[in-house]
């Protein structure tokens, strides 16, 4: 009868993988998040893998490498093809996450799983919707309407509704219900009994009893007890999440203390993380939005904070203690690794985290109780080559610089790759191509293509037979022509020809580290060595995470109390814990399906469409309740002219109906109401509420929960035969409505 | 005769029954005229008021919109498209100095620069106390109630939806599309249909709104290509600098002035000859707002937006700002750009007084000029002009008008309303004439009739009808069987907005926040006596008494009614106990009533049951006189006719009432329904309780 709506999680469930389900409505597939953890293990994604070509649309929720790491790749070797939608600040923060993940990689590793290209291809897909927007679908997904909200979290971040026919389906993963200094709290609270919600029970097991102002003061002492004292503190941070209120809160701190210690925030575009950032306010909370209103005083202004964008500036910068926010928040890669390996064995250091960090990196290691004394790192380090290897190198490049001459020579029209033996690159299995596949000015249409023919590879045809050397068979001195600043100037021009790519404004915007990090086209090799690393520093956790703890999470739930209920991403205990809690409080439909388990969640909801005709709606007395309107109907089906069933009033006395006492009593509402009646009332034992002398005032039947909507409200009321009794019930009745 | 009477009473049914579906549009200012929006409109006990603006050419209560037509208090919302005073001046007014009591949207960008622009408004205003509207207080407490809606965001108040599309026209700048039961309104506000520098072209609603309230400053013009414009504009500020002459830009402070800024410090860019020569533009005003330019840079389009990845675009490079003309040094070519517009006063009035009568230098009037301000003058190119300080000067400077207008122009409107094909178009936002010459064009391009063009003057209502179908849901238990026709169908109609729900009372907490209970009563009455006799005489009362045993005591109880369970608690107490209803309430007051008595008066009882026993027949008797005396308090002239029918005449119709049946016949339909549900009401008070609830 209903909408049909099947679950099928991907990724992440009973444990706290990326997150990655696949919901079918109708058959229309949405593909909710498409997350990837900071190892990049290409195992994750083997159930995406099968599916992501059936994928109609892309939901993505966070702007962090959990909610939509795995884009790009998906995007370039899994076959999803998909439209993304997703809010602006997601689409923008996610990218420049992407860019400093795959920047931190390409400085540690040969990494390979996909390049800048393929993220800003991915990218470029992305539909961009604000908060509340209700975005039609149309083709295949007629009828389905989607809409993000506010999710609290990150900046942009959404729960999504799904609306189909009326049924609505939420999709609400890491909500903050707290307002907090640059974000609103979520509006999840707001949906009331939506057919199905499909939730995370991450934090299940998590209470934060901190008040958020005793956190912070713990979190300023903690930084700056460890200053004072001369020590250095480092923030393993993400890109562009969760970061930024971090950064909010040290820079009203320093302005508030004066405080002269510098605060460096590193990573490879922080500069752009806080240009675009600047100009989010509308997505921003309102205490952001009303100050910049009455006094056009951006918050992102930073005044305390350095950005900085490679780690030479960082050691540069005068000597003595220093706050550093650096990602990735795992310390699997990127600046914080380096940096914690250089601070880790001073005891006047501090590192300190702000949120549990993702299962089996460095971070978690870190923060298991008691800490590690030692941990073995392995660094990796990308140096030029020198010597024997370069000369290898240079001639390798110029016989296939030969051959691929030859080649084009043959087939001219033939722009793929040259094709080369395995035996070809064996000799140097060290050597890097340097990102020769990415170009800054390659997304920025046809335009450009007759620049980039020659030697070069467009992305879309250099899938190769032999997986990774697929195309270190660029010219290189012609790339560096490709991309000289005079591009930059020319690109203004043309500017007025139309839009532009979502990604090519982008890479304009890298910064400069990032861009020479990029043409740097110097051979280069990484080397990595085992290093033993004593943690002599203090490791500190405050949790700044930004997700609901256990017990809001149960009350949302509840307050929203969904017919059906799926639960994702959380450790198997979590989810056990708050399947029972659900199934014995809120709603008896709740599921925790496994990985690639296709769970039905069609509502078997019975429901039938009628027009209720003038001659009815005209002798209905509505009766206001909140903020809708009740009225007992008795009528009979009758058909209008267009063949619809209409209903009509009775023809005939209608037979008496049971009557029905509708309202909703609070007894601490009703204590007040009575005594401003001048009734003396008190709450006896039990829940009892004793008014007056005598009468007694009790809810009974099954009260296991606070706010749920079980069943009708059992309400007793006992007492002698006196007046104050009929005076007591005349109250509790002006508490209802009586159809 | 009689047929007569019935069209004269259907004539006056008609409004009763329609008029829940009246929708009313009335401009309180705008009708007719540029200048104080303000478009008022209801539908369904749904009240919306469109912007909130005034005349700049009036001062005091002279220039507010046409309030006191309207009760401000009954306004459910307020939607303020844009920032430019004649759209959002009266706010202020409107929200600290009346009875107005709902809720103001506008886009982020517009309440940011609403506050700078009317502060400044009200500082640069010279008017007497009196005069004055609102102060800087009013604006700054106006700013708390200001809620902000994001394009696209969907935003419900009492059932009234509402969401934004980008206009065009200035930064902020919205139209509003607004949904009360079904039925859209798009309100265009100004809007341009052509993308420019900076801003984004109006976008096409992606619904076909039923009412199009469309501004219509453009009237039938067209526009010169922008390509065009701006050559002219840039080759008549290149040559005259080139001569040696100054320019004179008098513009807003706000709107088209940023857009011109751009197109001169793209082209200082790009010639470099040019660098030498400064371009101010004189405004604090704009100076300010620039911080809102370069934040909102995400509401622009996509050529700003890629330019921002380099640098923000609105950091000018050959464009500096003056604070006064004391600070500026008139000593060679340049270009400066000044408010007002209109040059009725202020710094670019006293450069116009300054440069008019040197005929190397030039005044470009970039847009729109309101009838009776001095540009609008000179654009006719008199021979002399009166300067401020009343003396008259020989106009020789050069005096061109290139329109950088951002409304409309008609070749726009005519295609986005074709695009559209709304039914009912409601013109506002122009000058009567052109206003006219449009609604003419227009009528010419949709000649099918099919579409209605209507442009009321002030406080002039335009009433349209939508008979929008009330559907409903049924859903739960209720739904388990798709009824047939001939089914009836009992339950709570839930409504919520405009939404309608039928489920079963049991359902109600399951679909809605609403919850039923279930109220029981307990209450114990002193009575010594034996509890048999309790069960002798509630069995002379009520048609049923059962008796059984408490389980747990083993003490006597008696179910009277199926309702209402009497119980033996202690030697001399006895209780009650009911589930809260009409009858059941009823019952056991009827039942205390009896126990009282037996305890008190034990022969008064028996005396009274003597009487209602033998009084089966009266009791007869009694009902029809009371249903009697009860449809005469009702329509006044009951007669008994024929075969005992009752005969009931109102207003010349008749209806015969078959007492038996309930039957009732007669020609008029209205008559016989209420006759109808009357006696059903009477009937069910009269007759004895049912026993279930079935």
């Amino acid at each position: 009868m209903g909408t049909s709506v099947q679950v099928s999680p991907l990724c992440g469930v009973y444990n706290e993988n990326p997150l990655a389900y696949l919901v079918s409505i109708d058959g229309f597939n949405f593909l909710l998040d498409c997350g990837w953890n900071d190892l990049f293990d290409p195992s994750l994604l083997e159930p995406l893998s099968r599916v992501a070509s059936t994928v109609d649309a892309v939901l993505l929720s966070h702007p962090d490498t959990l909610h939509l790491g795995a884009l790009p790749y998906a995007m370039k070797q899994l076959g999803l093809s998909a439209p993304v939608y997703a809010t602006e600040p997601v689409h923008r923060l996610g990218l420049l996450t992407m860019y400093d993940q795959y920047l931190s990689r390409k400085q540690v590793s040969d990494f390979d799983l996909f390049t800048l290209d393929d993220i800003d291809s991915a990218f470029q897909n992305v539909i961009r919707l604000t908060y509340s927007q209700n975005f039609h679908l149309s083709g295949k997904g007629e009828g389905i309407v989607i809409a993000p909200h506010v999710a609290g979290h990150m900046l942009g971040g959404s729960i999504w509704k799904i609306t189909k026919d009326g049924e609505e389906v939420v999709y609400a993963v890491d909500y903050n219900h707290r307002k907090e200094r640059h974000l609103n709290g979520t509006v999840l609270q707001s949906f009331v009994r939506p057919a199905v919600l499909i939730t995370d029970a991450y934090n299940a097991l998590y209470t934060n009893q901190t008040q958020s102002h005793h956190r912070d003061t713990e979190f300023l002492d903690t930084i700056s007890k460890h200053l004072e004292v001369g020590g250095n503190v480092l923030l393993p941070v993400d890109t562009a999440g969760r970061v930024l209120e971090l950064l909010l809160i040290l820079e009203q701190h320093w302005s508030q203390r004066a405080f002269c210690f510098p605060i460096y925030f590193l990573t490879y575009v922080s500069s752009s993380t806080i240009d675009y950032v600047k100009s989010f306010l509308e997505w921003m909370s309102d205490s952001i939005s009303k100050s910049f209103e009455t006094s056009r005083d951006n918050a992102f202004l930073l005044r305390h904070v350095t950005l900085l964008i490679n780690k030479t500036d960082l050691d540069n910068a005068p000597p003595g203690p220093k706050v550093v926010l650096a990602s990735m928040a795992s310390l699997e890669a990127g600046f914080a690794r380096d940096i914690f390996v250089e601070w880790a064995n001073d005891p006047r250091n501090l590192v300190l985290f702000t949120e549990t960090s993702q299962f089996g990196t460095l971070a978690r290691m870190l923060q298991a109780a008691p800490p590690p004394k030692f941990v073995k790192v392995t660094m990796s380090k990308r140096v030029p080559l020198a010597g024997e290897e370069l000369i290898a190198y240079e001639e390798e490049q110029n016989r296939l610089k030969r051959e691929e001459a030859l080649r084009a020579s043959l087939v001219k029209e033939d722009e793929t790759k040259a094709s080369h033996g395995p035996d070809d690159n064996s000799s140097e299995p060290m050597v890097i191509d340097t990102k020769t596949t990415h170009d800054v000015v390659g997304s920025h249409g046809p335009a450009y293509k007759d620049i980039l023919i020659d030697g070069f590879v467009p992305p879309s045809s250099s899938i190769a037979p032999m997986f990774p050397f697929y195309d270190n068979t660029a010219d290189w001195d012609e790339y560096g022509e490709v991309i000289n600043p005079d591009d930059y100037v020319i690109k203004d021009e043309d500017m007025d020809r139309g839009a532009m790519h979502a990604g090519g404004d982008v890479d304009g915007r890298l910064d400069e580290a990032t861009a020479s990090l990029m043409l740097d086209t110097r051979p280069s090799k990484v080397i990595s060595n085992e290093l033993i690393v004593t943690v002599s520093c203090s490791l500190v956790k405050i949790d700044y995470e930004g997700r609901s703890d256990g017990r809001s999470i149960k009350s949302t739930i509840a307050h929203v109390s969904p017919l059906k209920l799926v639960l994702v991403h959380a450790t198997a205990e979590a989810t056990e814990h708050l399947k029972q809690h659900c199934l014995n409080s809120i709603c008896p439909h709740v599921y925790a399906p496994k990985i690639e388990e296709t769970i039905d969640v069609t509502s078997d909801l019975c429901a039938y469409k009628v027009q209720l005709s003038e001659k009815l709606m005209s002798n209905v007395i509505f009766k206001k309740l909140g903020d809708s309107e009740v009225a007992w109907v008795d009528s009979e089906v009758g058909k209008t002219e267009s063949e619809k069933r209409c209903l009509q009033p009775m023809a005939s006395a209608a037979a008496p109906h049971k009557p029905v006492l509708v309202g909703d009593l609070k007894m601490q509402d009703f204590k007040q109401f009575l005594a401003s009646k001048g009734v003396q009332v008190e709450f006896a034992g039990g829940g009892a509420l004793r008014c007056g002398e005598y009468v007694t005032l009790r809810k009974v039947g099954p009260t296991g929960q606070k706010g749920g909507a079980s069943g009708p409200q059992q309400i007793l009321i006992e007492g002698p035969l006196c007046e104050d009794y009929y005076k007591i019930r005349d109250y509790l009745y002006s508490q209802f409505y009586l159809l | 005769m009689a047929s007569s009477s019935t069209s004269l009473k259907r004539r006056e049914q008609q409004p009763m029954s329609r008029e829940g579906d009246q929708l009313i549009v009335t401009p309180l200012g705008a009708g007719n005229e540029v200048g104080r929006s303000c478009v008022y409109m209801s539908f369904r006990d749904k009240t919306i008021l469109f912007d909130c603006g005034i005349n700049p050419a009036y001062s005091g209560m002279a220039a507010l919109p046409y309030f006191d037509e309207i009760d401000p208090s009954t306004i459910d919302v307020l939607l303020i498209t844009h920032f430019h005073l004649d759209h959002a001046a009266s706010l202020p007014y409107f929200l600290e100095k009346t009875t107005f009591k709902g809720r103001v949207f506008m886009t982020h960008a517009t309440k940011a620069i609403y506050k700078l622009l009317l502060t400044d408004y009200v500082k640069v205003s010279k008017v007497s106390v009196e005069d004055m509207l609102f102060d800087e207080h009013d604006i700054n407490k106006s700013m708390d109630k200001i809620e902000v809606i994001d394009f696209h965001q969907t935003v419900e108040v009492n059932g009234i939806k509402f969401w934004c599309y980008t206009a065009g026209h200035v930064l902020g700048a919205a139209m509003f599309m607004v949904d009360i039961a079904g039925v859209r309104i798009l309100y265009t506000g100004d809007y341009s249909r052509e993308e420019d520098r900076h801003l984004r072209a109006a976008e096409l609603p992606q619904f076909s709104p039923d009412i199009c309230i469309i501004e219509s400053t453009s009237g039938v013009q067209l526009h010169q290509s922008r390509h065009i414009r701006e050559k002219r504009f840039t080759d008549v500020i290149h040559s005259t600098v080139a001569q040696g002459g100054r320019v004179l830009i008098p513009a807003f402070a706000l709107g088209r002035a940023q857009e011109l800024l751009l197109i001169l410090d793209e082209y200082w860019a790009n010639h470099p000859d040019l660098h030498n020569i400064p371009i101010y533009y004189a405004s604090p005003l704009a100076k300010k707002c620039m911080a809102v330019y370069q934040t909102y840079i995400l509401s622009m389009n996509d050529r700003i937006r890629n330019q921002f990845a380099n640098s923000n675009p609105f950091v000018f490079k050959h464009i500096s700002a003056l604070n006064s003309i004391d600070d500026f040094r008139d000593v060679g070519p340049s270009v400066v750009m000044a408010s007002p517009g209109g040059l009725q006063s202020g710094f670019s009035r006293q450069l116009f007084d300054i440069w008019c009568s040197d005929k190397r230098n030039a005044c470009i009037i970039p847009g729109y000029m309101v009838e009776g301000t001095l540009a609008k003058t000179i654009i006719n190119e008199p021979k002399e002009v009166t300067l401020m300080n009343g003396l008259t000067a020989p106009l020789n400077m050069q005096v061109h008008y290139i329109s950088f207008s951002a409304h409309a122009d008609y070749a726009q409107t005519s295609t986005f309303l074709k695009e559209l094909m709304p039914p009912n178009i409601i013109l506002v936002h122009g000058e009567a004439n052109e206003m006219m010459r449009l609604k003419q064009k227009l009528f010419t391009e949709f000649p099918d009739g099919n579409t209605r063009i209507m442009n009321p003057k002030n406080c002039e209502s335009v009433e349209m009808y939508f008979n929008s179908e009330k559907m409903a849901k049924t859903i739960g238990r209720l739904a388990e069987k798709t009824p047939d026709v001939g089914d009836s169908v009992s339950g709570i109609l839930v409504k919520k907005g405009f939404t309608y729900q039928i489920m079963a009372p049991d359902d109600l907490h399951v679909f809605s926040q609403l919850s039923t209970a279930t109220v029981t009563q307990r209450i114990t009455i002193p009575f010594s006596g034996a509890f048999g006799v309790i069960t002798h005489r509630l069995g002379k009362i009520f048609e049923s008494v059962e008796s059984s045993t408490d389980e747990e005591t083993g003490l006597p109880a008696l179910k009277v009614h199926e309702r209402v369970t009497v119980k033996q608690e202690s030697e001399k107490h006895i209780s009650l106990q009911w589930s809260s209803d009409p009858i059941s309430d009823m019952v056991s007051d009827s039942i205390v009533a009896l126990v009282l008595n037996i305890s008190r008066e034990v022969p008064k009882i028996v005396a009274e049951e003597e009487v209602a026993v033998k009084s089966e027949e009266e009791n007869g008797k009694k009902v029809e006189k009371v249903i009697y005396a009860l449809l005469v308090s009702l329509f006044g002239d009951v007669k008994l006719g024929e075969n005992g029918k009752l005969v009931i005449t109102v207003d010349g119709n008749v209806a015969h009432l078959d007492k038996e049946s309930g039957d009732v016949e007669g020609e008029h339909e209205g008559l016989k329904e209420r006759v109808r549900v009357a006696f059903h009401r009477i009937q069910s008070a009269v007759k004895p309780i049912p026993l279930s609830a079935e």
